[in-house]
């Protein structure tokens, strides 16, 4: 059976073979290891870990989430051990699953995810890194690398030139062109991009007049932005050729085939992973289910295959 | 810890027009699992879509069965989570995830008095660190507080675990025991018992453990505090659950997760 679910759902994407195209988002499974009481990491296609930085990260004061209508906002600050402590306490076990792992990083300067991508260099078992790039770029004003095409291609060139491994960018939604920024990133080298992270909100107590979280806004996640994700997927398979992980409000296997079937090779479970700990493996099922159901040998037949 | 669907046995509301209403909800879980006291459940309704993330609830009671466990929660109806949960009925399914957190020091007590000090919803917390404490042989008075005497959660098992005389009351409108703040009977038995041995397990709103802290922190009497805190997963992933606690770093405090490093403290190692 599981045999048979690997023919069906194996796929390559910026030269990694993922068992499958289920893996968890950054932000929503830690390290990884802290789900491994509840799934079996060994059937996730891969794990993309906690934003981990050149150094540890504290973190906003709380509140931090706030529940919305299909979703939640989250404004934690980017709270992580660092790379140095991910390499050393963190992969040795992470790395005895046959999971990808993928390491997502950020900086809030050039020079700091160079300095990150080195660290983590030193580490095996290491399948392709993940840039955040919605972090402001605090040496060009602030405004975040995703906003501005130039400072999104100028990191990922930077990026690449550091890294032995492949290089997949972290689009936002939060900006009026995607597709523009996608082109710019492929053509500074990018090896895939996932779309999207999360929109930007707010929620107000109107009891207090205060915002519910310590941080004023925060990224809005789950089902709510599904939307906005598969539409981000669609416009951007149209403007690059390079492929795509499709993330947002991802939490069934109907949702998953929603991103492949608009551009998606591999898919990321985030927010449900919070609520239903076990979406990710009941999404393989269904996709394997799916595959049967249509006669499709192997789930990359159906990326991108949406009919206009 | 295990995700697995309960079946509700009970689910008891307490509605009043003129005050807050509370729920007692009690699940049956095929398997019989370990619960400690302090420790809680993820919970929300089977397959809604409204509320997304479960509800933190901490354990009141647990009974043991020869097929299973029942367990119990008391929960004040305050949101949407809680308003769905108010809404289910006996055979309906929930969606379990427990049993989380850490637990008391109970050793701690030993040859001391254990003061439980508990306010509104907080006080389902330490009920079953008082059966636990007292077959220890380790003696127990529960200072229990509320906005009024319907917010006394639990008070009737209260006081038949421990005796009227170990139960001191406090509302802040008058309508059971003392007319105010629980922390004024607890100050006033800290004075008159200066230099014997004490400890305090307290779990309810915030600026109440503050003030047990500060109280605890005065007459140099050891506390442990349950905190509650927003979480999306309770296991610790979503880093949703923060908790400023002393370190030595420039900043004076790291932050730590609620939902696994708690959601028992030591109220000395908190940075209010």
């Amino acid at each position: 059976m599981t045999e048979n679910i690997n023919n069906l759902l194996s796929i390559e994407v910026a030269g990694i073979r993922f068992s499958n195209p289920v893996t968890t988002a950054s932000g929503t499974c830690g390290y990884g290891l802290d789900l491994k009481e509840l799934i079996d990491l060994n059937k996730l296609g891969g794990i993309f870990t906690k934003g981990l930085s050149a150094r540890p990260m504290r973190g906003n004061a709380p509140w931090r989430i706030v529940e919305t209508h299909g979703g939640m906002l989250n404004a934690i600050g980017l709270q992580n051990i660092g790379a140095r402590t991910f390499v050393d306490e963190k992969l040795p076990e992470l790395k005895k699953y046959t999971t990808q792992i993928i390491p997502n990083v950020f900086g809030y300067t050039i020079d700091e995810y160079i300095e990150a991508i080195e660290i983590l260099e030193a580490g095996s078992g290491i399948a392709a890194y993940e840039l955040n790039i919605s972090c402001p770029n605090v040496k060009a004003g602030g405004e975040s690398f995703a906003n501005n095409p130039r400072q999104a291609a100028a990191v990922t060139e930077a990026v690449k030139k550091a890294s032995s491994r492949p290089v997949i960018v972290k689009l936002s939604p939060n900006v009026t062109d995607i597709a523009e920024v996608a082109r710019a990133v492929e053509a500074a080298g990018a090896d895939a991009l996932s779309v999207i992270n999360t929109a930007v909100g707010m929620s107000i107590d109107i009891h207090t007049r205060r915002p519910r979280l310590a941080n004023v806004t925060g990224g809005l996640s789950g089902p709510a932005i599904k939307p906005i994700a598969v539409r981000c997927v669609f416009q951007t398979r149209r403007a690059v050729s390079i492929p795509i992980i499709g993330i947002g409000g991802i939490a069934t296997a109907e949702d998953a085939l929603e991103f492949i079937i608009a551009g998606a090779s591999v898919i990321q479970v985030g927010t449900a992973n919070f609520y239903d700990p076990s979406a990710s493996m009941k999404i393989i099922d269904g996709l394997a289910d799916y595959c049967r159901k249509h006669s499709l040998e192997n789930i990359s037949a159906l990326v991108g295959t949406v009919q206009l | 810890m295990i995700d697995t669907i309960a079946t509700v046995e009970r689910n008891d509301l307490t509605h009043s027009a003129s005050t807050r209403s509370y729920g007692r909800l009690r699940l049956r879980l095929q398997q019989n699992i370990p619960v400690l006291p302090g420790q809680f459940a993820m919970l929300k309704p089977r397959a809604v879509i409204e509320p997304l993330l479960r509800r933190a609830m901490a354990f009141y009671q647990c009974h043991r069965r020869d097929d299973g466990l029942s367990v119990e929660f008391i929960y004040q109806i305050l949101g949407r989570g809680t308003q769905a949960l108010a809404r289910l009925e006996r055979g309906d399914e929930v969606e379990f995830l427990g049993a989380l957190g850490n637990t008391y020091d109970k050793a701690a007590a030993m040859g001391s008095e254990a003061l439980l000090v508990a306010g509104g919803a907080g006080s389902p917390a330490l009920f079953m660190l008082a059966e636990e404490l007292l077959q220890m042989k380790i003696p127990v008075r529960l200072f229990i507080g509320g906005a009024s005497r319907h917010d006394l959660c639990g008070l009737d098992d209260f006081t038949a675990l421990l005796g009227a005389g170990n139960v001191i009351t406090a509302t802040v409108d008058g309508t059971h025991g003392e007319k105010g703040f629980v922390t004024a009977p607890l100050e006033r038995h800290l004075q008159e018992n200066v230099g014997k041995p004490l400890l305090i397990f307290s779990c309810g709103p915030d600026p109440m453990l503050h003030r047990v802290s500060l109280i605890a922190a005065d007459y140099k009497v050891p506390a442990q505090l349950s905190l509650e805190a927003p979480m999306a997963c309770g296991f610790g992933i979503c880093v949703g659950c923060a908790v400023a606690v002393k370190a030595d770093v420039a900043e004076g405090f790291i932050y730590k997760k609620v939902c696994t490093d708690g959601p028992v403290f030591r109220s000395e190692h908190l940075h209010w």
